[in-house]
């Protein structure tokens, strides 16, 4: 493995990449808008040039439409990837992804039912909130199985996601009309499409919020390698360490969730992309995991908005064109190495 | 019931006698071969377009059941549809559909006839119930761009199954005439056709009821490039556009009052010209898909657009 | 008191007794023997000392510490623990697995070990004598291997007490020699040892002091002279075996003569 000046490097080399990638999405989409006039409305509303260079309505779509997108993207696709790393490790499950714990079922289950009730607007907080009663009911039924390990709750988040589906299928069979057939597909798949500047900056609170508290347990993280007694004999609170993984997942998972749909494949395929090239250190894992998981949700989404102009596409179907023969190749190259 | 009147006088008052059906009646529908050895007596429609076409026709007697109706009958039919039996809100499954002994099944979508739903043809073919797909809506055998006449064509066809010439060609004549009377307006206005959708809006595209329309009305659709009916787009391109109208449909499931609401208070569609204006042209759902009810939408719509003021380019 | 004193230590689960009332000392400084058949509840003993099974009563204490009831983190800085076999999924190299060590002394913000604790890491690599296999994958190499990158591990720990539970079962004999070697002189630098063993020749040759196990209890202790006796053996193990001392060596050895299945010998187990 690489020692510290090419981790530094590849560090180095993947923020200039998500920079990059950044401020060259931002000037793609189905308006006919060049690279200068959206970087100078940009720098405008940022207050650092003069007048936008474009009229009030173009500029609405660089500063309301593209903008928060990308922004709510690459935090997006770095909460997923962080979060899928994380259950990854946590339940010695290589398959684990970020809804492990019943949270997208529940999520679809809370959108389905604001957005069935005519509350479309709010659909994010009926994901919210159905993510948050998954987790509740899951902690619960794992209780009720004899005390809420970390292992009972993953168990029990499994058999709560199974019923929201089940329910979500339901409703959906029972009261969905043709248009709401298509809304709660596309946030099934998992879609961008319309996000606000209120919605980005959730994203970014969230990741805030979750990422230090995740990255600071990098180090239990690597001594949990050989399993609970290696990881308590080398001092990590095991049990303290697991909850407060998972209340970070969860929250972060939530709100991912709430505002982009069940998207799929980034917090499965990344990690192990990631984990190829560094390895299982933690402390490296999980940050780089973080880059490429923004720099790739960046970049489908950027494809799923532009790639079929006028028609948008769910991003969640370009993750996983992309992100199934991506896996396939991944595994592919496990069994050659190992 | 005014209709039925309508047609028994213009037969009166016509000259040559209309033509006939000749049974066995043997048409291509949808992919399907489809024989009629008698007309129908026994009918289930499905959709609100199937309905109202054969109570144009006056042949209200003969339906059986009605399911998945999109609306409240127009005004014209509602008396003759008042006391039609409803079998189901959304879809009715197959057993509900041949407990009414039907003989005969007018789809308005092609999924109504699914195993879930009505039955599949085949099958319904086997039980002696024939079945027919409203062609603007079939989707095995993609019909060509939508037009009125296509609309009319079904009509007739309607007329040829129930032996029911006379009606039928009345209606087509009475709708073409009204149709001729329509000028397009003349200001070369764009429009966008916004038929529902938050995060993304699903507007009409270049192939069916939205675009054959929007033409008549002398509209430029922003999406009319689109070969498809409808399509999910994006926020970004109808911005863009900036279309000096919006049609909205009006639907009970998403009213135009909360479209219009959700276009205002959105950051970036309230500063659509339309929006600020509040230039908008109002359509109910069961009018805006290919059936009796576009000819008078779209002279109803062509009121609305001219009662509209918009500046000269 | 110096050295890691056991008092009269109790684990239970449910209803069964797995360590009755366990009473011990390991000496500081010297390589202690845990030693006695299967199931006798070493590989518990060790684990409750690092507060992995909780006692149902009795103490465990080193230096005069409490150790299960140490912080873990404390705990870790004092003591390693090398399991019996340790295995991973994880996409880990040996330097990485090594470098494991240091974990009890590094900041939750540390990404990178420091130069110190690369140093440590290349020491402990050397000693083991696995350097060459540095950047190897952990989970490609052999059962042997693998175990002895665990104990390099807990070499870089700088431990003052070690406990490993049989960690020469997969080592050839070439490497169980080196291996025991290696703790011995750890031993005298002065770190308390303590090891769960099968292979009764090896505990009398390395250890010091021995104790012997059986269903749960201490059935004695003392130097490997005085423990291994025919006697012991057949009632501990099971086996007829003479106690040979060759001329000028310094430890007794075992020649095992035949399984015992006599009365005797079946009814104390």
């Amino acid at each position: 493995m690489p020692q510290r000046p090419a981790y530094l490097a590849a560090y180095a080399g993947l923020w200039a990449l998500l920079l990059a990638s950044a401020t060259i999405a931002v000037t793609f989409g189905p308006a006919e808008i060049s690279p200068t006039e959206v970087w100078g409305t940009i720098l405008h509303h940022l207050g650092m040039a003069g007048d936008s260079p474009l009229s009030h309505l173009r500029d609405a779509i660089v500063w309301q439409l593209r903008l928060p997108r990308v922004l709510a993207a690459l935090g997006i696709g770095a909460g997923l990837a962080l979060a899928g790393t994380v259950m990854q490790v946590l339940t010695r499950n290589p398959l684990a992804d970020p809804y492990l714990l019943g949270l997208s079922s529940g999520a679809a289950l809370g959108a389905v039912i604001f957005l069935l009730t005519g509350a479309a607007l709010l659909m994010p907080v009926g994901a919210f909130l159905g993510s948050l009663a998954a987790l509740g009911l899951a902690l619960l039924i794992a209780r009720l199985l004899g005390g809420a390990t970390p292992s009972r709750a993953i168990l029990a988040g499994i058999c709560i996601a199974a019923l929201a589906s089940a329910a979500t299928s339901l409703l959906i069979f029972w009261s969905a009309t043709g248009d709401s057939y298509r809304e709660i597909l596309s946030w099934l798949l998992g879609s961008l499409s319309g996000t606000t500047w209120g919605d980005a900056v959730l994203v970014m609170l969230a990741l805030a919020l979750c990422t230090p508290i995740i990255l600071l347990s990098g180090r239990g993280l690597d001594a949990f390698a050989f399993g609970d007694d290696a990881a308590a004999s080398l001092g990590i609170d095991i049990t303290r360490l697991r909850w407060t993984l998972l209340a970070a997942t969860a929250l972060l998972t939530g709100v991912m969730v709430a505002i982009g749909g069940a998207i799929g494949f980034v917090g499965l395929v990344v990690p192990h992309a990631v984990r190829l090239a560094v390895g299982s250190r933690h402390r490296v894992l999980l940050p780089m995991s973080m880059l490429v998981g923004a720099i790739f949700m960046l970049w489908t989404d950027t494809a799923a908005r532009t790639l079929f102009d006028p028609r948008e596409l769910p991003v969640g179907i370009v993750t996983a064109l992309i992100g199934a023969p991506a896996f396939l190749l991944i595994l592919l190259r496990y069994r050659r190495v190992t | 019931m005014r209709l039925v009147v309508l047609t028994t006088a213009l037969l009166a008052l016509s000259g040559p006698a209309f033509a006939a059906t000749t049974y066995p009646l043997t048409l291509q529908n949808c992919g399907a071969e489809v024989t009629f050895d008698k007309a129908p007596a026994r009918v289930v429609t499905i959709k609100s377009t199937a309905t109202e076409l054969l109570l144009s026709l006056g042949l209200g007697d003969r339906i059986v059941g009605v399911g998945f109706q999109d609306g409240p009958l127009p005004e014209a039919l509602a008396a003759a549809g008042a006391s039609l039996k409803v079998l189901a809100d959304k879809l009715p499954s197959q057993e509900v559909v041949l407990e009414t002994d039907p003989d005969f099944i007018y789809g308005g979508w092609e999924s109504n006839f699914a195993a879930d739903g009505a039955g599949e043809r085949p099958t319904l073919e086997q039980l002696g119930v024939k079945t027919y797909v409203a062609p603007a809506a079939c989707r095995t055998v993609k019909p060509p761009k939508l037009s009125f006449d296509a609309i009319f064509a079904e009509i007739g066809e309607m007329g040829s199954i129930f032996d029911a010439d006379a009606a039928a060609t009345a209606l087509v004549d009475s709708q073409k005439a009204s149709l001729a009377a329509l000028a397009p307006d003349p200001r070369g206005l764009t429009a966008v056709w916004y038929s529902s959708g938050t995060k993304a809006p699903y507007v009409g595209a270049g192939s069916n009821a939205p675009a054959m329309i929007m033409t008549a009305l002398g509209l430029k659709n922003v999406f009319g490039d689109v070969d498809d009916g409808w399509v999910a787009a994006s926020w970004e391109a109808v911005v863009d556009a900036n279309p000096d109208v919006i049609v909205l449909v009006d639907a009970a499931w998403n009213p135009a009052a909360q479209k219009i609401k959700l276009l205002s208070e959105n950051p970036i569609t309230s500063q659509l010209d339309a929006v600020v204006n509040q230039r908008y042209l109002i359509i109910p759902f069961p009018a805006s898909e290919a059936g009796v009810r576009n000819v008078p939408a779209t002279l109803d719509l062509a009121k609305q657009l001219a009662a509209l003021n918009i500046p000269a380019k | 008191m110096s050295g890691l004193v056991v008092g009269n230590a109790t684990v239970k689960a449910g209803d069964r007794t797995i360590l009755n009332r366990v009473s011990l000392t390991a000496p500081k400084g010297g390589v202690t023997g845990l030693i006695g058949p299967n199931g006798a509840g070493k590989s518990t003993l060790i684990a409750a000392m690092l507060g992995l099974r909780r006692l149902s009563s009795g103490t465990i204490a080193f230096n005069g510490t409490n150790l299960p009831g140490m912080v873990p983190g404390e705990r870790a800085k004092l003591c390693a623990y090398v399991e019996q076999s340790a295995t991973t999924a994880e996409r880990l190299t040996v330097r990485d697995v090594v470098a494991l060590g240091r974990v009890p002394f590094q900041t939750a913000w540390q990404t990178m070990p420091s130069g110190h604790d690369a140093l440590l890491v290349q020491a402990a690599l050397e000693a083991i004598g696995l350097s060459a296999f540095a950047t190897r994958l952990y989970h490609t190499l052999s059962g042997g291997e693998q175990q002895r990158v665990q104990i390099a591990r807990a070499l870089t720990q700088e431990p003052q007490l070690l406990l490993l539970d049989e960690p020469t079962s997969h080592l050839d004999i070439q490497a169980q020699l080196l291996v025991l070697d290696l703790l011995r002189r750890r031993a005298e630098a002065g770190c308390t040892i303590v090891l769960a063993m099968h292979d009764l020749n090896l505990a009398a040759r390395f250890c010091d002091h021995l104790v012997v196990m059986q269903a749960g209890a201490v059935v004695a202790q003392g130097s490997p002279d005085a423990i291994l006796q025919p006697d012991l053996l057949r009632q501990v193990y099971g086996v007829a075996a003479t106690i040979v001392r060759l001329p000028g060596s310094a430890h007794p050895i075992v020649v095992y003569d035949r399984a015992e299945t006599d009365a005797a010998a079946a009814k104390l187990d």
